[in-house]
């Protein structure tokens, strides 16, 4: 099923009056990073020396900071779940100009643009690997399937404008081997696969553990756990953030599901006291939104929440209420290790009013050839879908 | 791929010189029908049912049509795969037999002695399910592990032969899927009669094709486990002896990318022959994966028929991987229900060749 034959791309839907307008920042896997209107006109295109490692964020001050890809997995001869391996942090201004780098070597998904100008950053560093006495208590993973008879345990590092590491945090002095044991079905390559960081309105540190099931919040004085979240609820999640009110939201992905049914992915919103379900989107049949990798969604300031499905290469918005009132089918095509495909790590939807916006031409006609090969005026002007 | 809004439905591609001419039968999941159509998507003929499916139906030599009902008020009837009733028809919808147990389920076969195999769920002796191991303690059904019952029925509804899968296998000789609930012990999907008499069976819960031995009931070769099948479905022998089946890849070993695959195991070396892993052209992989249901089936001209069983998607590919024919359900019958997509899922398909004996006298 070739992806251009069969699907739609760009804005397939657009509810204008039910919409929190802004927009739309995304990356593909071929070195460009998009700023996309409401109506899927392009309005700024980066573009990256490297590949994308994990995603990208629209500072505050107009920059871009951009995780970038400079050796593969398979080059560093790391296993497969580090396919998401970075090696170089950019910031670049508004027309891609680099502002600032650092060479982070084992990076690996999420990068977190923190206030002090600092970033903090999620890895695999050799000194990250679980000592014996400790693998040998890690419960859970399919046994004898070490990465080189070894687990390889995450670390999370904060790198100062120089470039210097001013803070750093190996997960298995902290975690509890069983307590925060790997799903039964994972390989024992990795514990416990960090693939989100948040920095907390109260200064610690929100991560969500993939092979462990959970999020957990740690204390940036001390290291220590304060608190694990959605353990039995979500499955290989990704991307668990704090909310204005103090919720926890996480995107559940759904794989290893300890069920017999059909896969979907939902979105949930945790009351921290109780660790509640207290919100929940899920497609109206569920298996319409499934992502098996990576994903994420965020809160806007009317309550619409914001979501990428990144397996699909489709970042859509619903209302509070669950309804569907945008939707983005991306048109671009990129490669990673063994792959060909429209996916993208996480998406991120900036208000008209945000600091970084303030002063930017956002004009599509800045882009004519990007616009004409890419925007909404091209897609789907000779496809009709025979059926809907 | 399960967004399926966006998808073209009916007849997507059709190569007619590469392709293997002849019908296609299938049973959308969520109506009260079976569908026969030609190479352009065009219907031949059409059954329609009392009851929905359980699971699936299929064209006999006849030119008889058998059909797995779902009968809704079965002790059983929310179980995945549940049935209630075979029924046979004639061309234009006649019935002419009939066979019901509350306990049928998934699949049913036509012997070559015209008894017809089927599968029963029955209660596993609760010493035994407390040796089996995997899934959640406490996540059996009302305290119960269903196992598996193979009856071969005569035409008069009397068993001929019956086969329990604990006589013949210990409960922690093979490793049970972790994360599925207690519910059902190896869970059998399919069953069907080989050319030397013994049966072929697929387990989905163990990750496991089997053979079982007529004669003796003794597990004469299995594979698949650990870590090559997954939940897998439909397990055909082909004529060069090899086993073609449908791997899933749900809850699948490892970072659980979820893709199926169509493996084709030469069971004398329990070595992979061939397999087809989604569409070419780098490794597309997740562009095809069902979790559930889903058929393949090798083609005389040694092309293979593939139902991708969530999306509906029915689309046949040359042995080098080349898609020479492409439907995709889109028949609106009932309802979908909501656990299972927008998407008009199918849990098998079947083509059916121009020289087929069922079809002998069929204009078309």
């Amino acid at each position: 099923m070739s992806i251009a034959k069969t699907a739609l791309k760009g804005v397939t839907y657009h509810n204008t009056q039910k919409t929190s307008p802004g927009y739309t920042l995304f990356s593909t896997y071929n070195y460009d990073v998009w700023l996309i209107n409401m109506e899927g006109y392009i309005v700024n295109h980066w573009r990256m020396p490297y590949s994308p490692g994990s995603h990208q964020w629209l500072l505050p001050n107009g920059n871009l900071l951009f995780a970038g890809m400079i050796k593969s997995h398979e080059e560093m001869g790391l296993p497969v779940e580090m396919t998401a391996i970075g090696g170089a942090l950019l910031e670049v201004d508004w027309d891609s100009n680099l502002v600032w780098k650092a060479m982070i070597p084992y990076s690996n998904h999420d990068i977190r643009p923190m206030d002090n100008g600092h970033v903090m950053y999620h890895s695999y560093y050799p000194e990250g690997i679980l000592p014996d006495e400790i693998a040998s208590r890690m419960k859970g993973g399919i046994p004898g399937t070490e990465f080189d008879g070894r687990v390889w345990g995450d670390m999370v590092h904060e790198v100062d404008r120089e470039g210097q590491i001013v803070w750093e945090w190996k997960a298995f002095e902290h975690l509890d081997p069983e307590l925060d044991a790997s799903c039964m079905l994972e390989n024992r390559t990795l514990w416990p696969y960090i693939n989100s960081l948040w920095i907390c309105k109260d200064g610690n540190v929100l991560m969500s553990l993939r092979a462990a099931n959970e999020a957990i919040k740690v204390d940036y004085k001390t290291g220590e756990v304060l608190a694990r979240y959605g353990k039995g609820k979500v499955f290989h999640q990704h991307d668990s953030i704090e909310l204005d009110n103090g919720n926890i939201m996480v995107l559940d992905n759904g794989n290893h599901r300890p069920v017999y049914a059909p896969n979907y992915s939902r979105v949930i919103e945790l009351d921290t006291n109780t660790d509640e379900i207290v919100w929940e989107y899920k497609a109206d049949f569920p298996p319409d939104f499934y992502s098996p990798v990576c994903a994420g969604a965020e809160r806007l300031p009317n309550g619409n929440t914001v979501i990428c499905d990144s397996w699909s290469g489709r970042i859509f918005e619903v209302t509070y209420e669950g309804e569907l009132v945008w939707e983005y089918i991306s048109p671009f095509i990129g490669h990673q290790p063994n792959m060909t495909t429209t996916m993208m790590w996480r998406a991120h939807r900036y208000m008209a009013d945000y600091p970084g916006l303030v002063g930017k031409k956002l004009n599509p006609k800045k882009f004519p050839l990007e616009n004409k090969l890419f925007g909404p005026d091209t897609f789907n002007k000779h496809f009709t879908p025979s059926i809907f | 791929m399960s967004f399926a809004r966006t998808h073209i439905k009916g007849l997507v591609f059709s190569d007619s010189r590469m392709a293997y001419r002849g019908l296609t039968l299938f049973t959308p999941v969520h109506g009260k029908g079976v569908w026969l159509i030609d190479m352009t998507g065009k219907q031949v003929n059409q059954w329609q049912m009392e009851y929905e499916p359980g699971c699936y139906g299929e064209l006999l030599p006849s030119g008889n049509l058998l059909y797995g009902g779902k009968v809704d008020d079965g002790p059983l009837s929310d179980m995945e795969g549940a049935g209630g009733i075979l029924q046979e028809f004639d061309w234009n919808g006649n019935i002419l037999w009939e066979y019901q147990s509350h306990f049928l389920h998934h699949s049913f076969h036509r012997m070559k002695n015209g008894n017809t195999l089927v599968l029963k769920w029955i209660e596993l002796p609760k010493k035994i399910a407390e040796k089996v191991r995997g899934g959640e303690p406490g996540s059996e059904r009302e305290g119960v592990m269903w196992e598996d019952m193979i009856q071969e029925i005569r035409p008069s509804g009397k068993v001929a032969w019956e086969w329990i899968a604990h006589d013949h296998m210990e409960p922690d000789a093979f490793p049970r899927c972790p994360l599925c609930p207690r519910d059902t012990w190896l869970h059998a999907n399919a069953c069907i009669e080989l050319p030397d008499g013994n049966l072929l069976v697929s387990f989905a819960k163990i990750n496991t094709v089997a053979i079982i031995d007529k004669q003796s009931g003794d597990i004469r070769w299995h594979w698949g486990s650990p870590g090559e099948l997954a939940h897998q479905h439909s397990p055909t022998m082909l004529e060069n002896g090899n086993i073609l089946v449908y791997d899933n890849g749900y809850h699948s070993r490892g970072l659980a990318l979820s893709y199926s695959r169509v493996v084709e195991v030469d069971p004398r070396k329990n070595e992979m022959v061939w397999s087809y892993e989604g569409p070419e052209g780098g490794e597309l992989k997740m562009l095809f994966y069902s979790s559930m249901y889903s058929s393949c089936q090798r083609l005389p001209n040694s092309n293979t028929l593939i139902c991708e069983g969530t999306t509906g998607r029915i689309f046949e590919i040359t042995m080098n991987h080349a898609l020479v024919w492409e439907y995709v359900n889109y028949l609106p019958l009932c309802e979908p229900s909501p656990i299972h997509s927008r998407s008009y899922p199918v849990y098998s398909a079947y083509r059916y060749g121009i020289n087929y004996p069922g079809l002998t006298g069929i204009k078309w």
